[in-house]
Formats: C-alpha cells, structure tokens, sequence
C-alpha cells in the first residue's frame, strides 16, 4: 500500500479522501489554490502544498503545479477526485512519467471511453443498446435533417465533448433544427472548444439509472448495482439513490444492466472503479448514455447498501491488490438517498450563492452521514462549483429513508448563504416523488405542480418575534441584568423594555 | 411598553415579560419555551432588519423604533433611476452597454459570473444607461451596483 497520496482536489470530495487515506494510515497532502488555503481540505490533510492562483486554469487543472507538489512532498501516488483532472487522460501518462500511480483507470482506458462517440461505437460492439442516433457528428444540415426525419421528431442534439447540459437541445420540428445545431455547436465550441454535435432519439420521461463498476488489475471486474440519478436541475444530479425505485418493481433490470457495464468495462479493458451511465424508459428498456471514469459525486450512495468504502477499494486496486470480493458476495441491504446541499437559491433558478457561512448546524443521529466540505467562518468562494456537503442516509426501505432525509434535512441549518436545504425537505414530502416516480425533468415539473406554502403558524411567528426580540434587547439575556447601550440617543420605548425586564 | 416587531411585514406585539422564554444557547440562535412547546430559532442581522429561521422557515423581522416607524423603508423606489445591482459576489465577465446607450426592458445589460454559471442582468425598464460603475474582469460583491439607467 502507499505511503503517501497527493489529493489533487479540493472541498468534500478532498476530505472524503484523506479520511479514507486516514483509515489506511496513509499521509495525506492537500493543494490549494490562493482562495482555498483555509479550506477545511487544508485543515484536515497532514500536509499542504500552495498550486496557484483562484482559477482553476491556474491552480487545480496546472498538471505541472500539482506534478511539482508531489515531487516536493514525496508521494507515491495522485488521487484525482471527481471533475477537475480526474478524466484527464494527458494527467494520467503525466503522472506515470513522473513515476507516480495516477489514482483511477489507465490513461488508454480514459480514452477510449472519455468521448462520447467512442464509448459509443465501443458500447455497440458490446453489444449494449444505444439511444438510436448518428454514428459520426452531424456535418451538414441536409444529413442532419435526413437522419432526424428518419429517428422522428423529438430528437435531441448534443456535443460529442458535452457534460452538465452544455450543447444540449430539444427539437420538436424541422423548422428548428437548423437553428438549432447552429445554437448548439456555438455553445459546445465555447464549452469545451469542441464543436461537433450529433443526433439522438429523444426518449421521453427518462430515468437516469447508472451502473457502479469496480475492475483489478488482475482481470477481475464486478458490478455493484445501480443509483438512480434522475432528480437532476441544470442537467446536473441534486438526489441519488439506491436502490432506483424502478428496479425495485423490476429486479431484472438490475442485472441485465449491470451485465451490459461489465461488457464494455471488459471490452475497454477497464481497472479501477467507474460509472456506466443508462437512461431507461418507462418501459423499462435501457440505453447507454456514457462512461465516467472516476469516482462518482454520488458513491456513498452505493457504500450505503453494499457496506464497501469505495475509496478504500479504490487506493487498493491503483496499489495493485485484487478485489477482496467476487461478484456473488455483494448484497444489496436497505435504501439510501443522497440530497447534493449547494450555496445556490432554488428559488431564482439555482443560482449559485457563494459568500460566508455565518453559522452552521449540521445534522447527526441514526443512519445519517455527512460529506462536508465546509466549517462555520469558512468562505465559499465564487470559483468553483456550489456543492457544500453531501447528506446521505440510510434506512430499511424507500420510505424510512425518505422519512430519515427529511428528518436530517429538519436538522441541517445553515446561514449566511442561500441553500437548497428548504427546497430539499419540499422534495421530500412531494407525493410524486415519494411514489417513486421519477424522470429527469422531475425538477421542472415539480415547480409546475408546487402549490404556494402555507401560511406559519402564529406560535412560529411568535417564537421568531421573541428571539428577535430578544437579540434586539441584547445584553439583557439568560438572567443576567441589562446594561446600559453605549449609544446617547437609547430610545424611550427600549429602556422602558429593560426596565420592566428588570421588575 | 410593548415591542413592535414586524414578521414579514405583519405587526406582532412582545411584552417584555415574555422574553423569559428565550435562551440564546449560542451566538445568535435562541431555544424559546411557549406553553411547554420547544422552538429553536436562529437570527442573522442584516442591515435593518434581522433573518429569523424557525421551524424550516424563514422569516423578514423589523424591530421597530417607535420615533421613526414613520419614515422607514418606501424611500428607495419611486424615482427615475433604476440601479442594477449584483445578487451575489461574482466576476464581471461581459459588459453588454456603455454609458449614454438606450436600453429596452428586459435587455441583457451586463454578464456576471459565479461558480461556473453566467447570469445576464437585465433592465427591469427602458431608459438610458447614465452610469456604468463595474468593468470587465471586476469581482463584484452582492449589492454592488453594476450599472444605473434614468
């Protein structure tokens, strides 16, 4: 096993590391850029090492800053994280060349998945079912419009190099389409400098179910079972869970999908943990959508029912151990949901809120744990993504879990910036979304459907009165007498206040 | 005497004798005690007013001083100019217009970004740009003005 790992990442996922890192009595090192250097991360990991500037160009994705640290520190390997340069296949053989075990798949498995039309072609000759669409990027608009008319309207556009939404377009009709694909290559050449888009069958109603896939470097490679990630804003998943809702109606999804992971896991000559990500519609039919090949926001998720610590697994198969378990070992046990908490106001189209946490309350007790990121006095700085903490819970079944959820979520406070905290406990009593009926425009119909709150009770109020009150009146608190305020013009209602007060 | 404190613009009236009920157990967050029923209540000053969370939900509070209830707030609309400001701390990444351009409602003013995400500001009324107050590449915190249209 290492000695010493380099976490080339920051916030939750950095932490979740070097705990794991932690538990295996490895040292940990931690890089920040200027913004970041009292991040929890920081704080945490036994050593830290300055990489740059804020911006991520300039700090988190600088291979040579990061390459440098390691070198200084003496570390035996390089933890990527998740985002950042964790499918950076460049990152993979940079570090290889430095004599360091990149912590993820091999620099040739990330390409050979890490594009959307090779995994795609890849997945086909695995005999894995694909969205019905084009082979190659849609170059003209005569083919364009020849292999839309033939898929039939709605189709939807996306970019070859996409992610998060970025080039993604619903098309209804011919007349669109045109303007389209010139909308969409134009935001996937700004995204990603990569203007290529081709053409897929819209399914409607999709679910997003992902395949969880672990594989040694000794050959042997096993599935554990899905997440479902259908809750999404953005394009972006906010609520996971395992087991999906569908697969608990229809089990045999579970291993027919996770058979089809292994097939191009196998074909890619994969070794390390990632994600086979599917849309299935209601029918129950399932269709590659594409390959992550790193750790997953969402892993808990999976740890909870299979009771395996995926970054564990994960710095044993980079060290060249075999997997401690075959495919007939893993169970699932019970139901875990995860709510991704972000500095961002639902409210005003999840717009991101970066700025002071003031005061924090985290929730604890039975079946719940808590990714975090954050301490109270930390800063959440505007440069990177909003994701705070990750609130994951356990329970018997999909109801408990749920009731669980809400319960932590009742806990959970946090001030000083706008979180989805409130708009998570909505979800959670939403009737569609208990019945399991989930798709990954829940999030848009659910603004459709939400009835206005109802009024607070008057005890609510009155409680919200008095301690503002009270921390108005100030020094006159817990049975200690008022002092006097240290401004002249103290105004006649408030002495009279704390005279009373002192009756 | 009475508090005046107004929840969400709704009056409540406190005694002073009630404020027995509340503990601060620690900075800002009172636990109060009503009829044998247990609230925990948390308090963020803001400006005037305080942010008051109880009970999963969120509430304006305005302790009010007797003398000038009179001529608090209804000051900052009602003339001409309109002062785009920012929502929250971000990076100017694009600026849409110069000073002296006319601008219809609804058009994109001014591009900020934060946390990977670019939100366009827009004119809430037609007018003319008399002010631009930011430029490119300037971080701006929440409540900045970005740009002022007569």
């Amino acid at each position: 096993m290492f000695r010493k790992v380099l976490i080339a990442n920051r916030g939750e996922i950095a932490v979740r590391v070097i705990r794991a890192l932690r538990e295996l009595n490895i040292e940990s090192v931690a890089v920040f850029s200027d913004v970041d250097r009292t991040a929890l991360h920081v704080r945490m990991a036994d050593e830290a090492e300055h990489i740059g500037p804020a911006p991520s160009s300039e700090s988190y994705l600088r291979i040579d800053r990061i390459l440098e640290a390691a070198k200084k520190h003496g570390v035996d390997a390089i933890h990527p994280g998740y985002g950042f340069l964790s499918e950076n296949a460049d990152f993979a053989d940079a570090c290889e060349a430095a004599g360091l075990i990149f912590i993820g798949p091999t620099a040739d498995s990330i390409r050979r998945l890490g594009s959307k039309t090779a995994a795609r072609t890849l997945a086909k000759e695995a005999n894995v079912p694909t969205v019905p669409g084009s082979e190659e990027p849609a170059k003209d608009i005569e083919a364009a419009r020849r292999l839309a008319r033939a898929l039939v309207y709605p189709v939807l556009l996306k970019a070859s190099a996409g992610g998060g939404g970025k080039g993604m377009r619903r098309v209804d009709a011919e007349s669109e389409l045109e303007a389209a694909i010139r909308e969409a290559s134009s935001e996937a050449e700004r995204s990603f400098r990569n203007s290529e888009i081709y053409i897929e069958k819209l399914i409607d109603k999709p679910r997003h179910i992902e395949i969880q896939i672990a594989g040694d470097r000794h050959g042997n490679l096993v599935h554990l079972g899905e997440r479902e990630c259908s809750l999404q804003r953005r394009h972006q998943k906010i609520v996971e869970e395992c087991p999906s809702p569908m697969i608990t109606t229809h089990p045999e999804m579970r291993v027919a999908m996770g058979e089809a992971a292994l097939r191009i896991a196998r074909s890619a000559g994969y070794s390390s943990l990632g994600t086979v990500e599917f849309l299935a519609d209601v029918q129950g039919n399932f269709y590659f959508l594409e390959v992550n090949t790193r750790l997953q926001v969402e892993h808990p998720v999976t740890e909870l029912v299979t009771g395996y610590d995926l970054v564990r697994l994960q710095l044993q198969i980079a060290a060249g151990e075999k997997l401690p378990f075959k495919q007939e070992d893993i169970q699932w046990r019970g139901s875990a949901l995860e709510c991704r908490i972000c500095a961002e106001d639902p409210e005003n189209n999840f717009f991101p809120s970066p700025g002071k946490i003031v005061q924090l309350r985290e929730p604890s007790g039975p079946g719940v744990r808590l990714d975090s990121g954050v301490y109270p006095g930390w800063t959440v700085p505007i440069d990177y993504d909003p994701l705070l903490a990750k609130l994951v819970v356990w329970d018997e079944n999909r109801d408990a879990t749920i009731r669980r959820m809400l319960r932590a979520l009742n806990e959970y406070s946090i001030a000083g910036v706008e979180t989805n905290l409130s708009f998570f406990r909505e979800i959670m009593d939403d009737p569609v979304f208990r019945k399991g009926w989930l798709h990954t425009g829940f999030v848009g119909d659910f603004f459709a459907r939400r009835k206005p709150k109802s009024m607070p009770s008057q005890e609510l109020e009155l409680a919200a009165a008095l301690a503002a009150a009270h921390s108005k009146n100030g020094h006159a608190k817990n049975g200690q007498p008022a002092t006097r305020s240290q401004k002249p013009e103290t105004s006649n209602w408030l002495a009279d206040g704390r005279g009373s007060l002192l009756r | 005497m009475k508090w005046q404190i107004l929840i969400d613009g709704h009056p409540v009236e406190i005694d002073p004798q009630d404020l027995e009920a509340v503990k601060e157990v620690e900075p800002g967050v009172y636990s109060v005690l009503m009829d044998g029923r247990s609230f925990e209540v948390r308090t963020i000053a803001a400006q005037d007013v305080l942010s008051v969370e109880t009970g999963g939900r969120r509430f304006t509070v305005e302790v009010r001083d007797p003398r000038n209830a009179s001529r608090q707030s209804r000051a900052a609309t009602g003339s001409g100019r309109q002062r785009i400001s920012a929502p929250m701390p971000g990076k100017v990444v694009r600026l849409l217009i110069r000073e002296g351009d006319a601008v219809d409602i609804g058009q994109g003013l001014i591009v900020v970004e934060a946390m990977k995400m670019q939100n366009e500001m827009k004119a809430s009324r037609a007018g003319r740009v008399v002010e631009v107050c930011v430029r490119d590449g300037d971080t701006v915190t929440a409540g900045d003005t970005l740009v002022v249209i007569e």
